[in-house]
């Protein structure tokens, strides 16, 4: 990959998750958690680590998720934007649950390698 | 395509905080957006026109209008700039980012004094702002509270920068020491925010210890301008400086300049944005010297660097405070580079030409002028974009 390239265009080079449930939805998932991209870090949520992991049961499908910043006023936004995705790419009947949590807190090694090489790591 | 694009078919949960599944509801009802934030926003661009106005009138250009008014604009214009409108603006992204009502009652007072200072009411405006600030620090505390961080620590410093700023105004201290705590404000608020994105870059633990010092200089430099001008001028804008050197060497602008689009525009407005703050840092220090460099301290650092800030995140923030989205188009580089152009103007021929100090003041005012244009004209272009592609979808389904 060129180095000046953002990574924000195609699904993660490594599992950037854990994932629990059917193996057929992982794929849609994370390549639409993949689209959300935050513009100020030019990376996908996925790339900067921010998806603690994803959960398909019972009919849900459960994403647990983090900030960089508790201050960060867009949240809610990006929060919207992983709803909409994940409501385009899977089927009616699965309910969407978004979760913020600041435990554990982010920390920079939860980049992927190529969003570490983005940001010259 | 889809039908469901615009409007998911399902109910989707947030959750605050760890929320055990069987709260998921309760807190998605928590969560959401308190109170009408869009309405704050029209008050607040009014203040911005105030504290333009009051500008302009500063620099020497006659404009039409009641006197009295334009007067205390001109007067009051930092307090109505950094105070009504930018702390308006700061303390409510702040309360949007806590998510409690109590939290817009701060941004609701500063708002308000920008009206009492218009309207004469000086005592009553110093009050509000006051109790604005104290309103803000509170919030930031709570920040701090549910994420310890050296940036969360830095926000609430900056909180008490605006406070302490804002009690000598109320105390009748004007000039330098309250310029000086009011921008240490603005700057630390800033640098706080850079210092989280900068956690994406590998950074030595120096790097972050280098910044607290600098920081710590800059805040000491405020509280020393009040006793002895001189030495806290020169501390102030040596800080400005090492605070410029810093950011562009730490910095992801540095690595988003290279992306494409929205990302790649922010990390232009960053960019220019630290050099002038370094050219305010030199600025300052020159002015604590006794040489004649004042405009460019206090415009360097509110227009070059503060604007700059403020026009590189408004795509991003307005979304999310004003519910307004934006369609992101490079016509957003042209009143950024008017900015630059007039800034140049201002500052540099200004310096000893208060013709072209005019001259630079009001297109520094069309900058600002286009860059709401461009914001309304993109608003636009998005609800068309979104209007047609929702044609699109019923046409597919008929």
């Amino acid at each position: 990959m060129n180095e000046a390239t953002p990574p924000n265009d195609a699904a993660p080079a490594r599992p950037a998750f854990p994932y629990e449930g059917d193996a057929a939805l992982r794929a849609p998932i994370e390549a639409a958690l993949t689209r959300v991209v935050d513009p100020e870090v030019a990376m996908s949520i996925v790339d900067v680590g921010l998806v603690y992991g994803v959960r398909v049961a019972d009919g849900r499908v459960h994403v647990r998720m983090t900030m960089t910043s508790a201050a960060c006023p867009v949240t809610d936004m990006i929060l919207e934007e992983v709803e909409t995705e994940l409501d385009r790419a899977l089927p009616e009947s699965l309910l969407i649950e978004v979760e913020l949590v600041w435990e554990p807190p982010w920390t920079p090694e939860r980049m992927s390698p190529r969003a570490q090489r983005f940001m010259q790591w | 395509m889809d039908a469901r694009t615009h409007e998911p078919a399902r109910a989707a949960l947030h959750a605050m905080v760890s929320a055990p599944a069987h709260r998921l509801r309760a807190a998605a009802r928590r969560q959401r957006m308190p109170w009408r934030v869009p309405l704050v926003m029209l008050p607040i661009l009014l203040t911005l026109v105030a504290a333009v106005a009051g500008g302009l009138l500063r620099a020497g250009v006659a404009l039409p209008g009641d006197e009295l008014l334009l007067g205390r604009a001109a007067l009051e214009h930092a307090a109505l700039m950094i105070g009504a409108f930018l702390g308006s603006v700061v303390a409510i992204e702040r309360a949007v980012a806590l998510k409690h009502r109590a939290a817009f009652l701060g941004p609701l007072a500063s708002i308000a004094a920008g009206f009492a200072l218009l309207l004469g009411q000086s005592a009553l405006g110093a009050g509000l702002l006051l109790a604005a600030a104290l309103g803000f620090v509170v919030a930031s505390a709570a920040v701090l509270r549910r994420q310890r961080a050296p940036h969360t620590a830095l926000l609430l410093l900056a909180a008490l920068c605006w406070l302490a700023g804002n009690a000598a105004f109320a105390l009748g201290i004007g000039g330098e020491p309250v310029f000086a705590a009011w921008f240490a404000f603005l700057v630390m608020t800033i640098a706080a925010e850079r210092l989280e994105m900068a956690r994406l870059m590998r950074q030595r633990r120096s790097a972050q210890l280098a910044l607290f010092a600098i920081l710590g200089v800059l805040v000491g430099g405020a509280a020393l301008c009040a006793v002895r001008p001189a030495v806290g001028g020169l501390l102030y804008g040596a800080a400005l400086l090492a605070l410029a050197v810093w950011l562009g060497r730490h910095d992801i602008a540095r690595r988003t300049v290279h992306a494409h689009g929205l990302s790649r525009y922010m990390a232009v407005c960053l960019l220019s944005g630290y050099a002038w703050l370094g050219v305010a840092g030199l600025a300052w220090a020159a002015t604590a010297l006794g040489w004649p460099a004042r405009d460019a301290a206090l415009h360097a650092l509110g227009l070059g660097f503060i604007v700059a800030m403020m026009m590189a995140h408004a795509p991003v923030i307005l979304p999310a405070v004003a519910r307004l989205k934006l369609r992101f188009g490079n016509v957003f580089y042209l009143p950024l580079l008017l900015l630059q152009a007039s800034l140049v103007m201002r500052l540099g021929a200004g310096a000893t030409d208060p013709a072209w100090r005019g001259a630079g003041a009001v297109l520094n005012a069309a900058a600002l002028a286009l860059f709401l244009l461009v914001v309304a004209g993109s608003a636009l272009a998005w609800r068309h974009q979104q209007r047609s592609s929702l044609s699109l979808h019923q046409e597919a389904l008929r």
